[in-house]
């Protein structure tokens, strides 16, 4: 039987949506001290399991 | 794989234990997955060409003895290095899981 | 105000105010900035965890980073209700007010243009999984071709018994991937009569979410507010359409899948 669930947002919805969706404020910016900038998140530090459209850093993995 | 285990706290156990040696474990479950794909396409090849009636009784009992077999042993090694079947898999990004998930 | 700007969305002005006990990142409250007629939704955050470093080892923990996507969302709910926020990133900051006036001036144009787009509409998820075989009672192995047969005894035509099993587990599991991916072309062509626009998404990550079976369509569904009620329960409709497939409906979301400037 097929079921619709609404449930609470599980973790990975959110996180779907907020590491690979909205706006990217893009540049390659990174924090500095005397200046207005903004912080580089570097997306590919993470965890490759956190989302699939991350690529994964196959260099770590060998 | 000597058969001396490290000793660590809870070493009482016989089954080796790899679980702290995390560079080690990630080695084995890279060539077990290796393996493991080698011969999930051993036997999907089996399969189509046993479906199709390409192969003789003989060959069919005997590369299916030898597909069984191969499958068991993987098992017995996955159970070794206390590693599920859903372990064996790798994430190439993009172009998403390396074996299939089910 | 000393620390970082931590900049949840950009919107236009919007005359209903925030809940006066709304919290995000950090437990605090957010502040609207207002500049060349748009609203940058700001929260105050420290530098000793958001400044690069520190920020750039937190995105690694998982609990770090499932605490702040919460508080974040937090802001970005109560937006929605009040009007349609453009969301950004997950930890977009910056060091003062100025960068983030800055920000605003860099990127007006491309701002205006979204936020008319976007503006009444709401984003709707749709997940469709198919439900793990269980066809000898084991739980489902990551290989395709289903639970293991069980070990035989060495003896004539276990061989070929292996073989014939294997190929109809096979059968069986393609089979079932067909009626899955039928079921879900089917769902989304109706969904997307609804909707103003979608995107496809790639299948969800089983690892992280752990839901079972596995993610067949994982798509997001633009929709004005005012179809919100009629997609719901479209989606809800199909609940007996497809035995052995779980349909999963999340939002109301701000439009994070249309977000992108080429969208």
């Amino acid at each position: 039987m097929t079921v619709v669930e609404r449930r609470e947002v599980a973790l990975v919805d959110l996180l779907d949506r907020l590491l690979a969706g909205g706006v990217v404020i893009t540049g390659d910016l990174t924090l500095r001290i005397a200046d207005v900038d903004l912080v580089r998140i570097d997306l590919n530090a993470l965890i490759s399991s956190v989302n699939e459209n991350v690529p994964a850093p196959w260099e770590e993995m060998l | 794989m000597s058969g001396e285990a490290p000793k660590k706290a809870g070493a009482g156990r016989s089954r080796l234990d790899l679980e702290p040696d995390t560079v080690e474990r990630d080695l084995i479950k890279l060539v077990l997955t290796v393996v493991e794909l080698l011969r999930q396409l051993m036997e999907r090849q089996a399969v189509r060409r046993f479906d199709t009636g390409d192969l003789s009784e003989d060959q069919e009992e005997r590369i299916g003895l030898t597909l069984m077999l191969l499958d068991d042993r993987m098992a017995e090694l996955r159970d070794r290095y206390g590693l599920r079947p859903e372990d064996l898999n790798l994430d190439l990004g993009p172009l998403g899981p390396l074996l299939p998930r089910e | 105000m000393s620390g970082l700007r931590y900049v949840y969305a950009v919107c236009r002005p919007f005359g209903t105010p925030l809940p006066r006990q709304l919290t995000g990142v950090g437990g605090v409250p957010p502040k609207q900035l207002v500049h060349h007629g748009l609203v940058a939704v700001v929260g105050q955050v420290p530098e000793e965890d958001f400044a690069e470093q520190p920020l750039r080892a937190h995105l690694e923990d998982l609990d770090w980073l499932g605490t702040t996507a919460r508080a974040h969302q937090n802001v970005i709910d109560a937006l929605t209700v009040v009007t349609s926020p453009l969301p950004l990133r997950l930890a977009t900051v910056f060091r003062d007010d100025s960068g983030v006036r800055a920000m605003i001036e860099q990127r007006e144009e491309t701002f205006l243009r979204t936020l008319d787009r976007l503006d009444g509409r709401v984003e709707w998820g749709v997940k469709v999984y198919s439900e793990s075989t269980e066809t000898s009672g084991e739980p489902e192995a990551s290989v395709d071709t289903g639970a293991r047969p069980a070990p035989s005894p060495g003896k004539t035509g276990s061989g070929r018994d292996y073989l014939r099993q294997r190929r109809n587990q096979r059968k069986e599991s393609e089979e079932k991937w067909e009626r899955a991916e039928q079921f879900s072309r089917r769902l989304h062509e109706s969904l997307s009569g609804y909707a103003e626009d979608t995107r496809i998404h790639a299948p969800q990550n089983a690892a992280l979410s752990r839901a079972p079976g596995r993610n067949i369509l994982n798509a997001a569904y633009l929709v004005p507010r005012a179809e919100s009620e009629a997609f719901v329960e479209l989606v809800d409709r199909t609940k007996d359409d497809a035995p052995g497939l779980r349909v999963e409906l999340t939002g109301p979301w701000a439009a994070y899948s249309f977000s992108g400037e080429d969208a």
